[in-house]
């Protein structure tokens, strides 16, 4: 039996998740494409404090979800966020497991860039056309290591305050 | 006292990480210009796509220069000129590069690109 300690938890971290993806998609953005990705805060922390499953499944849940609410379900934005999420998701975990001397910013910072570049070979793959892919890497690599660090520090200030506070009750 | 954490923020490897990202920017080709005007006889204007490789064979004053556009980037194949600047000038790519050959008269010039990838 799953313990419904996991699942609350689980909905708590979608529900922040969502909730920060959806204020964000309000706030107006100056370059299309370009957001803070704040919810990746929740997703690094279920990642840290469960693994690597339940931050795939706050991630999917938050795309899919998320998208429903702001009405861009099945757009292209739509699956730009959920494969950049899913694909930033599993870097992140190789990083969390392997690299050992590499901070919350630095993890953060992969999984922002993972997420972009994403984004961006499958904006070029289906849309574009090939030759603007480099063109549009530059601005986008640079500011993603500008949001990947404030992701970063936010998600440890969470993390800190958190830690080892928050487990999954034994299943009875 | 708080035991640290090992996720506590800047350690050695986040500037790893930043400056294995900064200096892959600078690996990055410039911005490429996107197609490429070739006048001939101070009158004629042929405009071609950098997108697509090509050779084209171009009738000037004293001959046939051979241009060849290959990955975005033009260079002259053959020239009928005696002292062949043009071809040893080799391949161009950025905006504002041009291609001279003056016994020939002719002028290949790289444009810069009037849309963006949204309009586009």
């Amino acid at each position: 039996m799953q313990s419904l300690n996991r699942i609350a938890y689980i909905s708590i971290f979608t529900a922040g998740a969502i909730s920060l993806f959806v204020v964000e998609s309000l706030i107006p953005q100056p370059i299309p494409g370009i957001r803070l990705g704040l919810a990746n805060i929740f997703i690094l922390l279920a990642l840290l404090t469960f693994g690597f499953r339940e931050a795939l499944l706050v991630g999917i849940l938050k795309s899919v979800v998320g998208s429903l609410i702001i009405a861009r379900l099945l757009t292209p934005s739509f699956l730009f966020s959920i494969s950049g999420t899913i694909m930033s998701i599993i870097i992140m975990a190789l990083a969390v497991r392997y690299l050992r001397s590499v901070s919350l910013v630095g993890i953060s910072i992969l999984g922002a860039e993972t997420h972009t570049f994403i984004q961006i070979l499958i904006a070029t793959y289906l849309f574009i056309g090939k030759a603007s892919f480099v063109y549009l890497l530059v601005p986008f690599v640079l500011l993603s290591l500008i949001t990947g660090s404030i992701t970063g520090i936010c998600t440890y200030w969470l993390y800190e305050r958190t830690e080892g506070k928050i487990e999954f009750a034994k299943a009875p | 006292m708080r035991k640290k954490s090992r996720y506590r923020p800047l350690k050695i490897g986040d500037f790893v990480i930043i400056l294995f990202f900064l200096s892959a920017l600078f690996f990055l080709p410039r911005i490429e210009g996107r197609k490429v005007r070739i006048t001939v006889d101070k009158g004629k204007e042929y405009i071609y796509s950098l997108m697509e490789d090509r050779v084209l064979e171009i009738r000037g004053q004293i001959g046939v220069t051979k241009v060849a556009i290959k990955d975005g980037r033009v260079r002259v194949l053959e020239a009928p000129c005696p002292l062949k600047l043009c071809r040893q000038k080799g391949w161009i790519k950025k905006k504002g590069d041009q291609i001279i050959c003056i016994p020939n008269g002719i002028l290949i010039c790289i444009e810069g690109e009037r849309f963006d990838a949204i309009t586009e």
